[in-house]
């Protein structure tokens, strides 16, 4: 079969949410309209220090692990106990707390997926999983006892090389499934788990593998969020359930937050003849840049040219877009006008998830393509919480001579992001999810109608 | 310090390492090889080592752990030569 007849399902799923204790109660959890973004007791101890104070964190001891410091290295996490036994002790003496969760995700996503052990194992399997920042909570600590401490570089020991490298999450994943084909990360800072998954879908698509555990990680870091508040992007001044209020007139910035987002991936053909569970099939990937030079700043262009490459020459329209939806000020407007620009104003939902648990930034794409998977099962839009009111004059840009998109303020597509979730046909939802440096990504995942 | 005083306390440290099976520890003799007899993953050995320094309170030349061997013998034999230079 040629790399353009193959086809690409999702037969597995699992991974790591805030405030839920596994996949099912984070869906019962997301569907029921509930935050799960919390007051965070690691921020509030820094006081005037620290900006913004609310998060979608997830603490070891609601997985399932026990954190063991060093007796050498000050305040080195040295491993981690798995309370639970899910993780052999040697997987854990390589792993940060972003690994271990990519560990026990992909753990639930071959299980779901039906995969036996010589598939799991086979040349054709790979582990394309990657995170948004680096091995924090593991470099903090051991530079600091080296170029502070003036001890020698052993006292941290001889894992903080993979427990904090650019593609720790895969590496330990692919040494505890011991699949014998491709292990790699993608990188696109809040792209991340979106491309990750991207690059998945290629390798099966284009007949490299047959089956990919994909996704993206970001493990709980005050180190990673303090970043994020220098900047002063992040969401402040509202209780933590209204924190995160994508496209509301009043919104600030994100809530930063953490987690992880697996799926199995498999050749269509192959996972139907095996009787595996379809939970979605993957039309197409497209991804790109903005090309304009800006690290930052949205480009409406670049969407527009983002959705022109996942469409093709389609007419069909999603019933659902799952959005990027932060609630930064410009990053929504800029989304929801190029979204209004290429679908229309009516006809589909908007659903930004993040309204719900902040953004897990390079977990996002991933944990977010999930809720897509969660939507197309349940049959219902999950909504874009906090979304009370709707910019009724026009944005700033759209009043600039060189705007050529929309001319109506946002609060003109009102109808298009609902307040609370609601029970609709699904066949089609895209999902969108955009980085810094100007890198945008989508994928389009369908029921399988066969 | 007596060599099974050393090795008494290479045992309480082989105790924090989490890839060695408890179950392997007991019988350790300065034969016993850390890799070969307890399947200990030759990364581990430096945090071994790092450990040691701070229990025997040495302090370990890098000359001495690039020539290290993998037996118990050679962890004790380290340790007592670090000790006789302080």
């Amino acid at each position: 079969m040629s790399g353009s007849e193959r086809k690409v399902a999702v037969v597995g799923m699992g991974g790591i949410f805030p405030c839920s204790s596994d996949l099912a109660d984070f869906n019962d959890k997301l569907f029921s309209g509930r935050s799960l973004i919390r007051e965070w007791d690691q921020a509030l101890v820094h006081g005037k220090n620290i900006r913004s104070t609310v998060s979608g964190f997830i603490t070891e001891a609601e997985t399932g692990l026990e954190t063991v410091y060093s007796t050498l290295a000050e305040g080195y996490p040295e491993t981690y106990i798995d309370t639970l036994g899910r993780i052999p002790d040697g997987n854990l003496a390589t792993a940060d707390l972003g690994s271990i969760w990519a560990m026990l995700g992909a753990l639930d996503a071959i299980k779901m997926a039906g995969w036996s052990e010589s598939e799991t194992q086979s040349e054709q399997t790979g582990v394309i999983v990657g995170s948004g920042g680096a091995g924090h909570v593991i470099l903090r600590p051991a530079w600091h006892n080296f170029f502070e401490l003036n001890k020698k570089s052993r006292v941290a020991g001889s894992h903080t090389v993979d427990r904090a490298m650019v593609y720790r999450d895969a590496a330990n994943v692919s040494c505890l499934i011991k699949n014998k084909g491709v292990c790699e990360s993608i990188g696109s800072a809040c792209a991340t788990g979106l491309g990750n998954i991207g690059y998945a879908y290629r390798l099966i698509k284009f007949g490299i593998q047959d089956r990919v555990i994909a996704g993206g990680v970001e493990g709980t870091s005050l180190e990673t969020f303090i970043g994020f508040d220098a900047m002063q992007v992040l969401s402040r001044g509202f209780s933590p359930n209204e924190s995160s209020r994508p496209f509301d007139v009043s919104r600030n910035g994100f809530v930063c937050s953490f987690g992880c987002g697996i799926v199995a991936l498999e050749e269509y053909e192959q996972a139907k003849a095996r009787g595996a569970n379809i939970l979605g099939v993957i039309d197409n990937y497209f991804n790109n840049s903005d090309g304009d030079g800006n690290m930052f700043f949205p480009s409406f262009a670049g969407q527009k040219r983002l959705w022109k490459g996942l469409m093709g020459n389609s007419t069909r329209r999603p019933d659902v877009v799952k959005v990027h939806g932060t609630s930064t000020p410009v990053g929504d407007s800029v989304e929801l006008l190029s979204v209004v620009d290429v679908l229309g104003e009516d006809g589909y939902h908007i659903s930004a998830p993040k309204s719900q648990f902040g953004h897990m930034l390079g977990a996002a794409g991933a944990v977010e393509f999930i809720t897509a998977l969660l939507m197309l099962k349940e049959q219902k839009v999950l909504p874009c919480l906090n979304s009370i009111t709707l910019n009724p004059e026009l944005e700033n840009f759209q009043r600039s001579d060189s705007w050529t998109g929309p001319q109506k303020p946002l609060e003109a597509y009102r109808n298009l992001i609902p307040q609370r979730g609601f029970a609709k046909e699904i066949n089609n939802i895209v999902c969108l999810n955009y980085g810094f440096g100007g890198t945008n990504s989508a994928i389009s995942v369908s029921h399988d109608r066969s | 310090m007596e060599r099974q005083q050393i090795i008494d306390g290479l045992v309480e440290i082989l105790k924090t390492v989490r890839t060695i099976a408890p179950e392997k520890l007991a019988g350790i003799t300065e034969d016993t090889d850390f890799i070969a007899d307890l399947n200990t993953p030759s990364t581990e050995m430096i945090n071994i080592a790092a450990k040691a320094e701070q229990k025997f309170g040495v302090e370990f030349d890098d000359d001495d752990i690039d020539g290290l061997g993998s037996t118990v013998k050679d962890f004790v034999d380290l340790i007592i030569r670090a000790k006789e230079r302080e």
